[in-house]
Formats: C-alpha cells, structure tokens, sequence
C-alpha cells in the first residue's frame, strides 16, 4: 500500500504541478495572486468538453487549440487588468479581491450558459485499463496526463531558461523597477507571462476530466486552494518549486487517503499551515527564488 | 324595531367573519435550490420538478385551500444557497421571519436540509424536507419536519445487505468493501449497512472506510481495497464522487464481483453522460421512481411526468430528468394534498393534514407513509442493476426484494 500511494502520488502530484504552475509563474513575475486561475482551468475543460461534444475532437488536440487561445485572450485581459492593478497602492491585495471577483463572474456566467452538472469526457479518449508502474496499477489516462504535465513543465523550463524572452521574463521575476530602468518592456514580457499562465491553466483543464472525474462550474475554488499550497510548499514566485510542491502534495495525499482518509481534505490547508511555521520561503527558499 | 334587527344582524355577521378569515390573495411558498456548488446537480432537478407543478397548479387557477374554501394562486418565493450551508441557514430564516411564507420547502439532500431542520424547529415552522434523509432530524420531540420523497437513510439501504446475505451469499459473496463520503446522507447509509451486515453475520466488513465528500479521485482507494480482496463494493457518495469512482474502477481494472453506487441508477442519465455504458455495465444501485412505474392515485404518471419535464427542460438544457426531479414533484403533490385538508395555515395543522395523508397518498414516487417522528418509511427503494439492453444502452432492473424485481440479477466479475 505504501509504494502504490506513493507511485501514484508522484503521478498525480505531476498534474498538480501544471496546476500551481501558471498560478505561480503570475506571482513570480507581477507580484500577484490570481484567483480565477482555478477557474481558467475550468474554460479549458469546458472548451475541451465542447470541441469532443461538437467536433470530436480528441483531447490531444484541443490542447493545442486550447493553448493558443487561452495564451492570446490572456494578452488583452492583461492589458485591461494588470497594469493598473500594478499602480495600486497594495497591489498584492487588492488582486486577491479583483480576481475573486472576476472568479465568481466566470463561475456565474458558466452555470448561467451550461447550467451546474457535470461534464466529462469518455475515459476511452486517453486510453482504457490500468499500466502497471512498481506493481502499481494506475489509470492509462493519469499516465498521460502526467506525461502532459511533465512536458508543459519542460516547456516552461525551456521558456524561461533558454529563450530570451524568458531571460528578460527572469529579470523581471528578479526587479520589476530595475527591468523597467534598463529598457525592457516589462508590460509586454509581463502579458506574455500572463498568457503563458493562462493556456497553462487551459491545459489542466483540459486533463482534469481524467484525474479529477468531472468539470462543474464550481470547480475553480477548490482547484485555487490546492494550487495555492503547491506554489506555498514550492516557494512562492519560484517555478521549478512548484514541481516538487506539486510532487509533496500529490504523495501527501495518496498516504492521507491510504491511512487517514477521512482527513484528507484537510491536506492543502495543514501543508500550508507547516511550511509558513516551519520555513516560510518555501522549500526551495530565497537562493533559487530569484529564478 | 327595525335598526334592533339590522344591529343583531350586524353583530352575526361580523361573527361570521371572525369565524371564517378571509382567504389570502396568495399561498406564499418559500423554497431553497442551490444553482451552483457541489450540490447543484441534486438540488436543481428537485427545484424544476417543483416549479414544474407550481406552474402546474397557477395554470389552473391556483391551489384549492379547503381551509378558505376556493382556489389560491401559488406565490414561489425561492433563493439560491450555492451549495454552502451557512448562507442556508441564512435564507430559511429569511423565508420564515422576512417573507412570512406559509410553507417551507428544504432543499435537496441532507447537507443543506441539516440547518433548515433546527431553524424551522425553533420558529414552529413545518419543514417539508424533500429528500434529506439524515437519520438525525427526525426525533419525537420535533412536529415540524416531514419527509417528502425518499426513505429515511437507515431503512434506505436494507435491501442492499438482505440480498447480499441471501443470494450474494449463495453466489460466494463472503466480505465486502464500504467507501462512504462523511456526510449525513451517505455517512448514515454506511453506518447502517455495517449494523446489518454485523447484526445478521452472513458478510464480512473488510473495510470500511470515509472519504471527504470534495474527494475526486479513487485510485489509490480502489488499489487499497483490491489488495484486500473483498467480494462485493460498496461505495456511498453524492453524484461527483460516484462519476469519480466509476470511471476510477474502470480504469484501475479492478473486478469485484458485486459493485453499488448510489447515484448510478438515481441519476442514471446524468452518470451514463459522465461515465459511458461500459463503466456502468452490471453496476448495482437503488432503483429511484424514475426508472420504476408505480400506478399513482394522485398526479401525474411516470411516463406523463417525463414528457412534462422535457417539454418544459429540453434535453441538453443543462438539468437532467431523474429521480430529483421526481422528488421535486413529489413534493408539490403533498403540498397539494396538504392544502385541500388542512383546516387553516397553522403550523400544527399542516403538521395533523401531511401527518394525514400517510399510508394514503400514492404518487408515481409509491406510497407516502410517515413514521410519527416524520421519518420516510413508505417509498421503498429496490435494489437494481444496470444491464445491457442491446447496443451501448443500459436498463436499471430491479433485482431485489423478489416481490419488486422485474429482472434476474447477474453476479459475477
């Protein structure tokens, strides 16, 4: 039992860690907390809900139409949110207050549009029956989902650390202030980043009917808190932390649900809790925090 | 002589009126429905076959009061909970010290009728509780609580261990899995289940386990219990965890020779949706008056509910016909029948005429009958399976007690 919750954590903290991914790499490079992240990530499985429902489009490649779409409609929201946000006297907070309330509307006009059941996608579409990893039979889909996470992960890696628009994205993470005085457009590097944020979002979504067994509406506030305590546990502002937050948190709740269940959902809330007790920097801390 | 005659005449008459208070312009009627929130794809069909027969009723003038002798138009008053059980308990007190409503309507399911439940106790205001059926809120003391449209949980799931321990156990069934979601509704089943199952000793509880009801992946669950073999697995949850779960056990690849879900029959076309044919295919569940005809004396037929639903929500509008809706009706038929028997829209009266109709009352939900502490005893729930009808089609059979079964149940792996 113990090997198998682990194995299967690794896989499904993965996933998580495409989740906090986006809603971390907002915090790295603008210094804010987007709350309606949970809820991007419930666009994506809707879209992908509807190109199968009405295109049969499979989920490999919504994923590519997911991403483009999501990256270009994060570039005006940006424009129209953020810098002004930025202005702002406490800007850290008041995001927390204005992506709330832009959650709550997405949420809103989703029940409104599609109403508040579930929607799913054929579990057939990745793959039926379990793959056998250390003795442990895992879903063929949460394989591939991690595979896909594990791939945006890369590409992140690659985004920031071999392209130059991912350098200046660094020395934005590093000094806003001081990118700015050397000539970088830090808005457009900043909308970029946004963008990138949001068709990561998009791609979760789109693998959560897999791993999660459904998308409602209501999802994005659940989805927020769990992706909030990865990027806490990883160090906040600090993307490649959020693999091993997303890593801690997926095993942390294989051995909850394997010894503790009933408590299990109290995870997200007790990981947070430890880490700002025990090492507020978050596990990578302040070295690696500078990207 | 004459004005001696018209003042006695005037005096009767305003004893007359005394007598008999002059009827309302309106029934007022408070309800709750969550439209979003984990409870939404329960409470929104129970909130549409309501307003279905609210709809019904003011098409046709209104509701006949027997207590004002005429017709009364229906005045819906109803607020949305989102699922959360504080802003419940904000509104049921709203409907009763705000609106002034003369009848209260709980919403869907335990989680949210388990506030409603106190509050109204505290006002003196009957609870008509549509489908919590938390054994918790049903106590001699409390006259102010009846419910509607499905069985009190204790009784609810005594068919699931009688036919385990008759032919279950004829088929080799020797141990069984419990995986519930910690809430009243589900926590209450598995509570009672393991009492029968110990109580008669015919099966063996290997595990029994809960699970947070937010809980949405069950893989590791599934592997645990695998590894320790049970014969037959039952799993108690609200409608995302039983999406949750089916396709998880799919894909696991783990067979049990017995599998019970809740929501795989009382919300069939909801699960099928999510879930597809072959996850579901030889699946147990409760077989909900949706899927099960019983010839009603009262209202309108299953068939004739059904065709009324989809004219007035369309397929594809976004909530599904099921037993919720059923349920939503349901309700509306005993607040009708309330109605047309209470002596006035006192509280204690509406108790003495729903109390009334107990053991009378038959609807396409089967027979309404009260426990006297306002427990549902009488719309029993067949145990059912889900077989194949031909290409990626799925019939719910009812396969236990014998004297309900309209089919053979298929055990086996």
């Amino acid at each position: 039992m113990l090997i198998g919750a682990i194995v299967a954590g690794v896989v499904f903290g993965l996933y998580y860690t495409l989740v906090g991914l986006g809603l971390n790499l907002v915090f790295g490079v603008m210094r804010i907390v987007n709350l309606a992240h949970g809820d991007f990530l419930m666009l994506g499985g809707i879209s992908a809900w509807f190109l199968f429902t009405s295109f049969g489009l499979n989920p490999f490649v919504s994923v590519g139409l997911v991403v483009v779409v999501f990256l270009l409609v994060g570039l005006p929201i940006y424009y129209l949110v953020v810098p002004r946000l930025l202005r702002s006297r406490d800007s850290e907070m008041l995001s927390l207050i204005l992506f709330f309330g832009i959650s709550q509307m997405i949420e809103a006009v989703t029940t409104i549009g599609l109403g508040a059941t579930e929607r799913s996608l054929p579990p057939r579409l990745l793959g039926v029956g379990p793959m056998v990893i250390l003795g442990t039979r895992l879903p063929k889909a949460w394989i591939f989902s991690a595979a896909a996470s594990a791939i945006a992960v890369l590409l992140v890696y690659v985004y920031l650390y071999r392209t130059r628009l991912g350098t200046l994205t660094r020395a934005v993470m590093v000094s806003r202030e001081e990118a700015l005085a050397t000539g970088i457009d830090v808005n457009f590097v900043s909308a970029v980043a946004f963008g990138v944020s949001l068709a990561l979002a998009g791609v979760a979504g789109v693998f959560a009917p897999f791993i999660l067994g459904s998308i409602t509406p209501n999802m994005g506030v659940a989805i927020n808190i769990t992706a909030f305590a990865v990027i806490v546990v990883g160090t906040l502002g600090n993307p490649l932390g959020t693999l091993l937050g997303g890593i801690i948190y997926g095993v942390s709740l294989m051995l909850m649900q394997t010894y503790l269940s009933s408590w299990a959902n109290l995870l997200p809330n007790l990981l947070l809790i430890a880490v700002l007790l025990i090492r507020p920097e978050g596990i990578l801390g302040r070295k690696t925090r500078r990207a | 002589m004459k004005s001696k005659l018209l003042a006695v005449g005037m005096l009767l008459a305003a004893g007359s009126v005394q007598a008999q208070p002059s009827a309302p312009a309106e029934i007022k009627v408070g309800a709750l429905y969550a439209s979003s929130g984990p409870y939404a794809s329960i409470s929104m069909p129970v909130f549409d076959g309501f307003k279905l027969w609210v709809d019904q009723v003011n098409a046709g003038g209104g509701v006949e009061v027997k207590a004002f002798g005429k017709k009364i138009p229906l005045k819906l008053i109803a607020y949305d909970d989102q699922s959360s059980t504080a802003t419940a308990a904000t509104l049921y007190n709203q409907l009763i010290t705000q609106d002034h409503v003369d009848l209260l309507i709980a919403d869907s399911g335990s989680v949210l009728t388990s506030v409603g439940v106190p509050i109204a106790k505290e006002h003196k205001q009957f609870l008509f509780d549509v489908s919590g059926t938390g054994a918790a809120f049903f106590t001699d003391d409390n006259p102010y609580v009846a419910l509607m449209a499905d069985p009190v949980s204790t009784i609810w799931p005594h068919y699931i261990s009688d036919f385990l321990g008759d032919e279950g156990a004829k088929a080799g069934i020797k141990t069984v899995a419990i995986l519930y979601s910690t809430n009243d509704f589900t926590g209450t089943q598995a509570a009672a289940l393991k009492g029968f199952f110990e109580r008669d000793g015919k099966v063996k509880v290997v595990y029994y386990q809960g699970v947070p009801t937010s809980t949405s992946n069950y893989t590791v669950l599934i592997n645990n219990i695998a590894a320790l073999n049970p014969d037959a697995v039952l799993e108690l949850g609200y409608v995302g965890n039983d999406i949750a779960f089916l396709r998880n056990l799919q894909d696991s690849g783990n067979q049990f020779k017995f599998v019970f879900s809740i929501y795989a029959g009382t919300e069939k076309e909801e699960i099928e949706k999510n879930v597809g044919v072959s996850a579901l295919t030889n699946i147990y569940s409760y077989v909900p008056p949706s899927n099960y005809v019983y010839k009603p004396e009262v209202g309108m037929t299953q068939q004739e509910f059904h065709a009324a639903w989809d004219k007035k929500y369309p397929p594809g509008s976004g909530v599904a016909f099921g037993a919720n809706a059923v349920y939503g009706y349901m309700t509306g038929l005993v607040v009708e029948q309330t109605l047309a028997t209470t002596k006035s829209l006192d509280q204690m009266d509406i108790h003495n005429a729903v109390f009334a109709l107990s053991g009378k009352l038959k609807t396409l939900d089967g027979t309404f009958e009260l426990r006297k502490d306002g427990a549902q005893i009488g719309e029993v729930t067949p145990l059912g399976q889900l077989q194949p009808a031909g290409k990626d089609e799925l019939n719910l059979i009812a396969v236990y007690p014998p004297d309900l079964a309209n089919g053979k149940a298929v055990i086996g792996k």
